[in-house]
């Protein structure tokens, strides 16, 4: 018996841009040092970030990393 | 448009342009048309796309991994293609004594720089299909 583990990461960028008076991607992408089409694909959950950038995001909205992104684990049998 | 879809849009052109650049050569000039490979030294401008400037973000950590990626599979392309094509061909055109010609040489070694380039461009535009519609 094998089991299948499905690894999924959700991000709360989009909501966290509106919380801080309406964040244009354009402007946190200048704030973190990306270019907009990777705000764009992390929003998307097209794109997962380093490490680095994980927490130069967290930073830039002033929250913990595990605010900004969570991990979930499904697994089945 | 990001700076590596520019770039890799300008490398198609300048590849497309020497393709037809030879075969519209060749009926007038014969082999000698083969010297349009030089057009592919335009390929060196490509660089002024994603050249670092300051205050602006060009190329990010998200870019860099798709121009790898591409690259690596271009590489890929190239070798399974190396391999096949010259450990086959040569002696079925040529025969198992025969000798290959220099100019085939030459010109496998543009084809090949044409193919790499080539399949890495596409891999990094079909990399980014469907992105930059979102607006915010």
């Amino acid at each position: 018996m094998s089991d299948k583990a499905n690894e999924k990461m959700t991000n709360r960028i989009r909501r966290l841009r509106f919380d801080n008076g309406e964040m244009t991607q354009q402007k946190l992408a200048e704030r973190v040092g990306v270019t907009r089409q990777t705000i764009i694909s992390l929003e998307a959950g097209k794109y997962v970030p380093s490490l680095l950038l994980a927490f130069r995001l967290a930073s830039a909205f002033g929250v913990r990393v595990e605010d900004v992104f969570q991990y979930e684990r499904i697994t089945s049998e | 448009m990001s700076a590596l879809q520019k770039y890799a849009w300008f490398n198609l052109a300048v590849i497309a342009l020497t393709i037809v650049v030879i075969l519209a050569l060749v009926p007038f000039m014969g082999t000698k048309a083969l010297g349009g490979f030089g057009f592919l030294g335009l390929l060196g401008f490509g660089y002024f796309f994603i050249r670092p400037r300051p205050g602006k973000v060009l190329i990010d950590e998200r870019d860099n991994l798709i121009w790898r990626r591409s690259i690596t599979l271009a590489y890929k392309i190239f070798w399974l293609l190396f391999v096949l094509v010259a450990g086959i061909l040569p002696g079925r055109v040529f025969g198992q004594n025969g000798d290959v010609p220099v100019r085939v040489v030459q010109m496998s070694v543009f084809v090949a720089a044409m193919l790499v380039v080539a399949v890495m461009s596409i891999a990094i535009l079909a990399q980014y299909v469907g992105e930059s519609k979102d607006v915010g």
